[in-house]
């Protein structure tokens, strides 16, 4: 199921800070390298979670204003998303 | 009949006219008393506490939802004080209901604190039984371990359950907690709910539970359920199916074939209509206004009427 | 003759009183708070009555027609809400049953002695236009 079905569309951008914002990740595909740790900001009125799908990272439910980081240690892709919202949908791609 | 008194045999004389407008006259007058007189009728049958025997309805209950306790915005700065407000507009209902349903996001972050004060508020609810249904706030980072903790007793999986009452079977459904862009049953739970209604009667009156619409309302923001079509195949031979469901902040009704879908509105703060806005943000209405948007709803089931009578009531 | 048109009356009197009965009871047991339905039967079961006493005294072609459309309406709104829905209610087959299938008797019943009613009119305004040429 699921993940190419809602990935987010265009290139990585590198950046290790995303906003959570009108029910988005911002951006919504980034890159970093191994060891970055990357900052999720939610700027909406209702509260998101940063959930990966894979398992390796869940944050609990952030209000405005919260924030949730993760430092990434192993290179991959991470799809994630918002276990409130379903379909808002992200990406994380860690490299060496 | 009295013949035509005129030279043209298709035409009318003014006192057959008046003669026709004076019974048209009176058929009209005596609609409106009668009309009048059987509205009476209807209004001290519904606030009568109980009414004669065959009028009664079997089973009333009260629909609750979408109360979001944690939720702090401008869209609502007190939830726990409308939903307690909800609380005691059921309180004061002229009979006491069967039980009040809770369709879901009874917290709105799932913290144990949230849990524990909807747990405390509902329990003034003056009821013999409150039931629930998990909504994607009351699992955000648990897959709703936190919600069965307080409200899964005689659950089964992720908290489905069903049981009968005056003649009609509830079901009550969960179609959140996974990670699906949509709402999601997953096949434990079909399976279970195949079998939990292969032994009923066709005639049996269906009421389902669930937080999430079960029909297609506004996929793009997860107002949908993804399996929900399969799950109503195993409901098509029943006579009457009610559907009532939470989530959409919004009173929404539908009908599809015999399957009659209720959205409720919430006791916390609404949400757009579909498609009205690139997101389902929570809406901050002008001062005075929210109150009206918020709201409860009280069902009535009548022996041998198998549809429901429902009455959407607004937060005074 | 007279007895026979008195007769006629009397029972399409029963038949819109029943429809009449039919859709107030129904009324007065949950359906009143149905969206648009409720305050149609209120009009329907009200109306009825009022033209089925109001034919007890009179042949009025007035009644009679009054009496042919709410048996019509009603008809019209059954058909609808078995099929693609009337204001949104919809229900199933005969149901609720009985009052479904007696209503459909009723209303059926109805239409079908006000046209008997009028034939007598119809075949006089065909032969004087006839004698009239």
């Amino acid at each position: 199921m699921p993940d190419s079905a809602s990935a987010p569309a265009g290139a990585p951008v590198a950046a290790s800070s995303v906003t959570i914002k009108s029910f988005a990740f911002s951006p919504a595909s980034i890159t970093v390298k191994v060891g970055t740790t990357v900052t999720w900001t939610n700027q909406d009125q209702d509260a998101h979670t940063v959930t990966d799908k894979g398992g390796a990272f869940g944050s609990q439910a952030l209000n405005t204003g919260a924030s949730f980081k993760f430092t990434f240690t192993k290179p991959g892709t991470y799809n994630y998303l918002c276990t409130i919202h379903p379909f808002m949908t992200a990406t994380v791609v860690v490299t060496q | 009949m009295t013949d035509a008194q005129t030279n043209d045999p298709h035409g009318m004389t003014r006192r057959q006219l008046l003669r026709h407008t004076a019974w048209f006259g009176s058929a009209v007058v005596l609609t409106v008393v009668g009309g009048e007189v059987i509205s009476q009728i209807g209004n001290s049958n519904a606030a009568a506490p109980v009414p004669a025997a065959n009028d009664a309805p079997a089973l009333r209950f009260v629909q609750i939802s979408d109360s979001h306790i944690g939720f702090n915005g401008p869209a609502n700065m007190m939830v726990e004080q409308t939903f307690a407000e909800a609380i005691d507009m059921i309180n004061a209902l002229p009979y006491r209901p069967a039980f009040v349903m809770h369709t879901g996001d009874l917290t709105h972050l799932s913290t144990p604190d949230q849990f524990d004060q909807v747990k405390q508020m509902m329990s003034e609810l003056k009821t013999s039984e409150v039931h629930t249904v998990p909504g994607e706030h009351d699992g955000v980072d648990d897959k709703g371990a936190k919600y069965r903790q307080f409200f899964g007793k005689g659950t089964q999986g992720a908290g489905w359950y069903s049981w009968d009452m005056a003649g009609v079977h509830f079901i009550s459904l969960v179609n959140t907690l996974g990670l699906e862009s949509m709402g999601h049953l997953g096949t434990d739970q079909l399976e279970w709910l195949r079998k939990d209604v292969a032994h009923l009667s066709s005639d049996t009156s269906i009421v389902v539970f669930s937080h999430i619409p079960l029909f297609a309302m506004y996929a793009k923001w997860g107002w949908s359920t993804d399996d929900s079509v399969q799950a109503l195949s195993y409901l098509k031979r029943f006579a009457s199916v009610t559907c009532l469901n939470g989530h959409v902040h919004q009173l929404f009704t539908k009908t599809e074939g015999n399957v009659t879908f209720f959205s409720a509105t919430t006791t916390a703060y609404p949400l757009p209509k579909p498609g009205d806005g690139p997101a389902p943000t929570p809406v901050t209405l002008p001062a005075g206004k929210l109150h009206s948007a918020l709201g409860v709803r009280e069902v009535n089931y009548v022996k041998g009427n198998e549809r429901l009578a429902l009455k959407d009531v607004r937060l005074t | 003759m007279k007895m026979k048109d008195l007769l006629l009356r009397l029972v399409l009197a029963a038949c819109v009183a029943g429809t009449g009965w039919v859709h107030t009871d129904l009324y007065l047991n949950g359906y009143r708070s149905i969206h648009v339905i409720g305050p149609s039967f209120l009009l329907t079961g009200a109306g009825s009555f009022a033209v089925a006493v109001l034919l007890i005294f009179s042949n009025s072609p007035v009644l009679r027609l009054l009496a042919a459309g709410l048996a019509a309406g009603a008809l019209f709104g059954f058909t609808l809400s078995r099929t693609v829905g009337f204001f949104g209610f919809t229900e199933t087959g005969l149901n609720p049953a009985p009052q479904a299938l007696l209503s459909l008797l009723f209303e059926v019943g109805a239409l079908a002695l006000v046209a008997v009613s009028f034939v007598p009119v119809m075949m006089k305004a065909r032969t004087t236009s006839v004698v009239a040429r």
